[in-house]
């Protein structure tokens, strides 16, 4: 019963300005995907050509193998939660709920079954006689949300949903509308800017830069092996370091960091030698040695958040490094402390120094 | 944004006959008058005769610089009186402060040639207070007829508009912005000068231009308390009156030259507001603090002193209406309801009923166009409904006395002969008072985020449907807010009325005019007793309906 959606191509202009150029996605059936990225990068745009308060300038969207390009609106079924939720301020919770069943002429006894559903998945039932400003911001999401959802439609629509609520009733949310997108089943596009939202709740994620998509793939695929630098810096903290690719006799594949110290790798594609490279490490992905063959530098500060701590050190290149290590690791560095680091070949990103784009081999 | 799928929807269609009403009622009548005001009638060539004319003789052109004079004194002193009166009720506990500033707000909706007529009775020259003096102190004084009545009467109608004004912009003002100065080491002047004063300066720009406009456009009051001076709404209705045997080219050339100062004005007060204007919204307003000894007491009697001169006319004709008269002249000192009597029972009641009725027409009108007046300009920004913002500004900038004359050049000839009849009085009263509820109706739509109609045409509902489920609803309050200012000051029209008016049609406001000229004061005040309890009363229901004891403008 959940339906696809293909995004072919398609192009949106706003006045002579090109915002989204030749854009290609495929959603699969009941999966949430969530479109990630910085303000101004088409991600809204995207999502409102879906729906259609957009206009498409050229290429085509279809769901259900259906190109929807020109059917209005009111007319395309697909439920949206908007920011700010757009609640009716006039009308009551359950009014809000019931109104676009009563727009679409169902039965008096199909909207009473719809409602009392929906207002038991949304977990709501409570307050369905109250008006929208007595309740909270966490509610009227859900309310937001039943409205959306009651009306059965082929794709839930939710731009950025949780920007609005304090952090600790995001997480909360962020968990019910999984578990709820979950319960129904209905393919979702989710559109946020926030990494950490879209890491937690997405099955799959398209980052967005300057209307082009960066990088389509699961959380754990995108944070692991980021496809370029933007994505690797955009998505969670990637310190970058300047290399040099370096090979032996052997055949066996280097980056080099400094004269003394060098690591192998095993895992990239297509390499020169000599080749430029900027290397990304994750806070995590360093390790504090004694040795001498290592990146050196100086802990500039410190900051102590529980469960581990994290160093902010200035390399003797110049360059400027965040260093996690965990808590049970020894007592805290005082600033001033010179420190020796080696890298985590496995985990670490190469990029081309001139392209950006990543050096890693696929799967590697 | 939006798929245009038919240019003929209801939008484009609602555009176009608004557009259409606009030139029919508007552009039109005003392009005759310019058209009678700058073209020989007979040979159809463009001439200066008529301007000439008007320069040429003191009688004439004196009334552009008595205007000039009037309004700049009243809008001073009006500035004068409204910015620490706003500033005190902000700033110092008033005791009843709540009841001072209805009462403000009474004053303020009252037509001003009611305050005219009351301080006639009162300082006119066989005024209350002008015998009283003169039998104390022997003296001839001979009322305060001309420059002084004028400025008088208008001061006390137009400082409740700055101070209105001036309150609103004292509210939002957060406090952390004086105590933050405060903890960079300014003293409390300085705060005055360097935070206060230039954050509500634009407020003190906008709201004195509009005094000014309100103030130069006056009709009623410079033709009763005037008297030899005269000003121009009063000299175009002179001249257009006596018009009947042929210069109305002369009367429409005054008209122009008013037009074109009111549109001046109009444009300065537009590029000044737009270029000085902070938006401010204050989580915090300045708090009234109880302040102690001689301070205290003066901000109470300032207070409570202007608060009485301005509700004083109100209270003068209620007194009045309900003294006993000899030949509906003069007072014979007794309490009676003999002038109710005379007005409710002894004549045609059709003044009173013609002003609701014609009244309410006119605010059905006012409601359906100003909703989609305003939701057209907002919310479906093109060509044509630019075109309608501006011109829906345009009543401001008319005074009524040109309306009135403009209604009359263009419909006194078939096809359209609605000179007399009830239309012409509805179309003015629709015309001059529509701003109201524009500007109260356009701010609620800007409070309306668009996604809540995205969020109903999503669900199902048409752009239609849409408009009347959801956006129509939910402007309700302030329409219904700005409808009600527009009742009120309809209730008061006398400018374009007294022009337009014939004896079917004839209203409360000409009514009080006409018996006033005619020395009818029992009359009069009967008259401007029921005019002034019922705009309370529509007071009343205005705040009930906003939930404040306040009003914006």
């Amino acid at each position: 019963m959940s339906v696809s959606i293909n995004i072919d191509k398609v192009v949106k202009r706003f006045g002579n300005e090109t915002v989204i150029n030749g854009l290609s996605l495929n959603i699969k059936p009941g999966e949430l995907f969530t479109l990630l990225g910085p303000s101004g990068c088409g991600k809204t745009t995207l999502l409102r050509m879906i729906i259609g308060f957009n206009s498409i300038e050229d290429g085509k969207i279809e769901i259900d193998n259906k190109v929807v390009n020109d059917i209005p609106v009111n007319k395309r079924k697909m439920g949206m939660v908007f920011q700010n939720y757009a609640i009716f301020p006039h009308m009551s919770v359950a009014d809000n709920i019931a109104f676009g069943l009563k727009v679409n002429n169902l039965s008096k006894a199909e909207i009473n079954k719809r409602m009392e559903d929906i207002m038991k998945v949304v977990r709501i039932e409570a307050h369905k006689s109250k008006k929208p400003d007595k309740l909270s911001g966490g509610q009227q999401q859900r309310v937001a949300l039943a409205r959306a959802l009651v009306i059965h439609p082929k794709v839930l629509l939710m731009d950025e949903p949780l920007s609005n609520l304090d952090a600790k009733l995001r997480i909360e949310m962020r968990n019910a509308i999984k578990a709820i997108q979950q319960q129904v089943g209905i393919t979702t596009v989710y559109v946020t800017h926030d990494q950490e939202e879209a890491l937690a709740i997405s099955d799959r994620i398209a980052v967005m830069n300057g209307g082009v998509i960066q990088q389509i793939g699961k959380p754990e695929d995108i944070y692991s092996r980021p496809s370029n630098l933007f994505v690797a810096q955009f998505i969670g903290t990637s310190n970058v370091i300047k290399g040099k690719i370096e090979t032996d006799e052997s055949g066996g594949v280097f980056v080099r960091l400094n004269e003394n110290y060098k690591e192998k790798m095993d895992n990239l594609s297509e390499i020169k030698k000599g080749q430029e490279v900027i290397v990304a490490v994750r806070p995590q992905e360093f390790i504090l040695v004694e040795d001498e063959s290592s990146i050196k530098g100086v802990i500039e500060s410190t900051m102590f958040l529980g469960l581990n701590t994290h160093y902010f050190v200035k390399l003797d290149t110049g360059e400027k490094v965040e260093v996690i290590q965990d808590a049970e690791a020894n007592e805290i560095m005082p600033e001033g402390t010179r420190v020796h680091l080696k890298l985590k070949s496995k985990k670490i990103n190469l990029f081309d120094s001139a392209t950006e784009e990543s050096l890693i081999k696929a799967g590697g | 944004m939006k798929q245009k799928k038919s240019l003929f929807n209801l939008w484009n269609a609602s555009s176009l006959i608004i557009l259409g009403l606009t030139i029919l009622f508007i552009l039109y009548p005003l392009f005759l008058i310019l058209n009678k005001g700058m073209f020989d009638p007979e040979t159809g060539r463009f001439t200066l005769q008529n301007f000439y004319h008007f320069f040429d003789r003191k009688f004439y052109w004196i009334t552009l610089r008595n205007s000039f004079e009037v309004t700049i004194v009243s809008t001073a002193l009006a500035v004068i009186i409204g910015i620490p009166m706003a500033y005190m009720l902000r700033r110092v506990k008033i005791f009843g402060s709540k009841f001072v500033q209805i009462l403000i707000i009474v004053s303020y909706i009252s037509p001003p040639f009611i305050g005219a007529y009351a301080w006639i009775q009162l300082l006119g020259r066989s005024g209350v207070v002008t015998k009283f003096i003169n039998d104390t102190f022997n003296m001839n004084f001979d009322g305060i007829y001309g420059f002084t009545g004028i400025v008088l009467v208008l001061t006390l109608q137009s400082f409740p508009l700055v101070f209105i004004y001036i309150m609103g912009a004292l509210k939002n003002l957060d406090s952390s912005l004086i105590e933050a100065a405060e903890s960079l080491g300014y003293s409390n002047f300085q705060r005055m000068i360097k935070i206060v004063i230039p954050l509500i300066l634009p407020t003190i720009f906008a709201s004195s231009l509009l005094v000014f406009m309100r103030v130069i456009a006056d009709f009623g009051t410079p033709m009763l308390i005037g008297e030899g001076y005269r000003t121009m709404p009063v000299l175009i209705y002179q001249q257009f009156l006596s018009e009947v045997g042929g210069d109305a080219g002369f009367a429409a050339a005054i008209a122009t030259l008013f037009i074109f100062v009111t549109i001046s004005l109009f444009l300065l007060q537009r590029i000044l507001s737009r270029q000085y204007s902070y938006s401010m919204s204050a989580l915090r307003p300045m708090a009234v603090q109880q302040s102690k000894g001689i301070k205290n007491i003066l901000s109470h009697l300032v207070v409570y002193f202007v608060t009485f001169l301005a509700i004083l006319p109100q209270m003068v004709v209620i007194f009045t209406s309900f003294l006993e008269t000899r030949g509906g002249q003069v007072y014979t000192g007794n309490f009676s309801l003999q002038n109710y009597q005379n007005i409710l029972f002894n004549r045609d009641l059709s003044m009173i009923t013609n002003t609701y009725k014609m009244g309410l027409y006119a605010i059905v009108i006012i409601v359906i166009l100003g909703i989609f007046i305003s939701y057209l300009t907002v919310r479906k920004r093109n060509m044509i409904n630019s075109i309608l913002d501006t011109f829906s500004m345009f009543p401001f900038v008319i005074p009524g006395s040109v309306l009135g004359i403009a209604l009359v050049f263009a419909f006194s000839d078939s096809p359209l002969f609605l000179t007399g009849t009830v239309t012409i009085m509805v179309v003015a009263f629709v015309i001059r008072r529509m701003p109201y509820t524009i500007r109260s109706s356009t701010a609620i739509i800007g409070q309306i985020h668009p996604s809540i109609e995205e969020a109903s045409i999503s669900l199902g509902a048409s752009e239609a449907k849409t408009f009347y489920k959801v956006v129509v609803p939910m402007m309700m309050p302030g329409v219904l807010a700005g409808a009600i200012m527009s009742w009120i000051t309809i209730l008061g029209e006398l400018s374009a009325s007294i022009i337009l008016y014939a004896s079917n049609t004839q209203t409360l406001s000409v009514s009080i005019y006409t018996e006033v000229i005619r020395g009818n004061f029992g009359n009069a005040s009967a008259y401007s007793a029921i005019l002034t309890v019922t705009s309370i009363l529509s007071l009343l229901i205005f705040f009930k309906l906003t939930g404040k004891k306040e009003i914006s403008l």
